[in-house]
């Protein structure tokens, strides 16, 4: 069998394999506007990697409950926040996802914006379904 | 070429771990393509929109040739397009190293571990089984001109 033949049967094969994806919803359509914003991260996605938590909650609700492992950082003591995630990150460097209690996510989206000028090397997401989505 | 002396173990070995290694990269992208998306995106080499059509389309590329290189009238092509994927891949990854970009290389879905290593070990890697792919090309060519030869 000649060369072309052999790309074009591999080419076919890709875009049916890529077609399944898009059917069975495992890929969103390349062309649609995203369902996420920029910075953000969906919780399905966010499980599947090794990341450092960062909680932007109060210390309260922080100390309430928590996902396993996750930092303190908020707003209200970020010197000491920012200490604290540093000798995590300074172990094992890598992404931070941040959560917050808000269903929007603004707390998280602004912690996010105020580390991106700290940590300038590091990839830091937003937990799009917040606190309440961990917690379903 | 000729020169190059094959042992049909070690050409079963070399077409075995391929296959395998690229089974696995593309399957664990299949299953999180926003993942690998952002993975793309922090190389900065191409845009958020492009990227999403590679997140769909490199990890079936990476299955179909994965497989591709089991199957006898397809395995040439598979190793080549296998081969152009991982000169690629060693590209990305040394311009990453060089600009010291801190990324998630997206290979595997998640991999973590300190920069430098990294990205040694990940070109490491990727240069050997290019070396692997290349010695697969050069038996496979030479077993179909063989052939040919013998029906001629």
């Amino acid at each position: 069998m000649s060369m072309f033949r052999e790309f074009l049967i591999i080419a076919f094969l890709v875009l049916l394999g890529a077609g399944y994806s898009l059917i069975s919803g495992l890929s969103p359509l390349p062309w649609t506007e995203p369902e996420l914003a920029p910075g953000e991260i969906r919780l399905s996605d966010a499980r599947v990697l090794e990341v450092i938590w960062v909680d932007a909650r109060s210390k309260i609700d922080y100390e309430a409950g928590h996902i396993s492992g996750a930092v303190l950082l908020n707003e209200d003591d970020w010197d000491g926040g920012l200490r604290r995630l540093m000798e995590v990150l300074m172990v094992a460097p890598r992404p931070l996802i941040i959560y917050c209690s808000e269903a929007g996510g603004e707390t998280s989206k602004r912690v996010a914006k105020r580390l991106r000028q700290d940590l300038i090397n590091t990839e830091i997401y937003t937990l799009k379904e917040s606190w309440a989505g961990w917690t379903k | 070429m000729d020169k190059i002396k094959t042992s049909p173990l070690l050409l079963l070995i070399a077409r075995l771990v391929l296959a395998g290694i690229f089974t696995i990269a593309a399957l664990s992208k299949i299953q999180a393509p926003i993942v690998f998306a952002n993975s793309i995106v922090a190389f900065h080499v191409i845009g958020p929109e492009l990227s999403k059509w590679v997140a769909l389309l490199l990890p079936w590329l990476e299955l179909v040739t994965a497989l591709g290189l089991l199957v006898p009238w397809l395995r040439r092509s598979s190793g080549l397009c296998i081969s152009l994927m991982l000169i690629v891949f060693i590209g990305l990854h040394t311009r990453a190293w060089i600009y010291g970009l801190d990324i998630n290389c997206g290979c595997f879905g998640k991999e973590a571990a300190a920069q430098e290593f990294k990205y040694f070990w990940l070109i490491f890697r990727n240069c050997g089984l290019l070396v692997a792919c290349a010695y697969l090309y050069i038996s496979d060519s030479r077993n179909d001109r063989l052939i040919k030869q013998f029906k001629a």
